[in-house]
């Protein structure tokens, strides 16, 4: 999987958001805003080439204290709903 | 993790630097956002509707102007008057009596159109110029009418 070119995330008022880059007007009626562990992953593996599930678990259990289990579940459920706003392809 | 749709309510003035930075150095063209607040009534409702606001200009009257009408606060109102540099607006749902003043300086966009009830409303549409007129000529029944549509 990789990051959809033309996203931006930015911090306003404390809320991690992304921002499409090309796109003329802001909604912020839509915005889609990310939690701080989503971001942590979210930043990580916007700057890869590519990423998969195990290196997002990885990415978790670096950062935070949780079960590599817990880790899986969250990353697979991230990226399901990464996938179906459109963030991320295959 | 946080996977649901939420709103999320931020403080006026920093919403609005960040307007101003998406303008200013994003070169966004227009912004959108939901509005707060009764004093546009009754066309534009408390966070129902939806306002598009495009980057400073001249205002005219009847524009709606986003503007800050004292140190950290802000209107998003009608133009009502000009009078050389100063602009005069007011909320379509507050007292007649109650105005604002600014300058150009304190001009942080103009609505574009609204989203009204989910639909777009442009400004040079007819349905809103309909409205406005309407609204202008019905000033001296605005306390009656505003009290009529609390009720319903």
């Amino acid at each position: 999987m990789k990051v959809k070119n033309g996203f931006e995330m930015q911090n306003v008022c404390g809320e991690h958001i992304i921002v499409p880059a090309g796109i003329e007007n802001v909604d912020y009626s839509k915005i889609i805003s990310m939690n701080p562990t989503a971001a942590y992953l979210w930043e990580k593996v916007a700057a890869m080439e590519e990423f998969t599930i195990d290196e997002m678990v990885q990415l978790l259990l670096d950062e935070y204290e949780v079960t590599e289990d817990v880790a899986r579940e969250d990353c697979k459920l991230i990226v399901e709903r990464w996938a179906e706003i459109g963030l991320i392809e295959d | 993790m946080n996977l649901n749709e939420r709103s999320v309510r931020v403080n006026n003035h920093l919403f609005i630097q960040e307007i101003k930075r998406m303008f200013n150095e994003k070169g966004k063209k227009s912004v959108t956002f939901v509005v707060r607040g009764f004093s546009m009534r009754p066309f534009i409702e408390h966070e129902r509707d939806k306002v598009i606001l495009v980057p400073p200009r001249r205002p005219k009257v009847g524009d709606v102007v986003l503007a800050e009408i004292a140190k950290k606060r802000y209107a998003l109102h009608r133009v009502i008057k000009i009078d050389g540099d100063r602009f005069i607006m007011q909320g379509d749902g507050n007292p007649t009596r109650l105005t604002e003043t600014f300058t150009m300086e304190d001009v942080v966009g103009i609505a574009e159109a609204f989203v009204r009830k989910g639909k777009v409303v442009p400004v040079t549409s007819r349905k809103w110029r309909y409205y406005s007129t309407a609204w202008r000529l019905l000033k001296p029944m605005r306390r009656i009418l505003l009290a009529i549509y609390r009720r319903i």
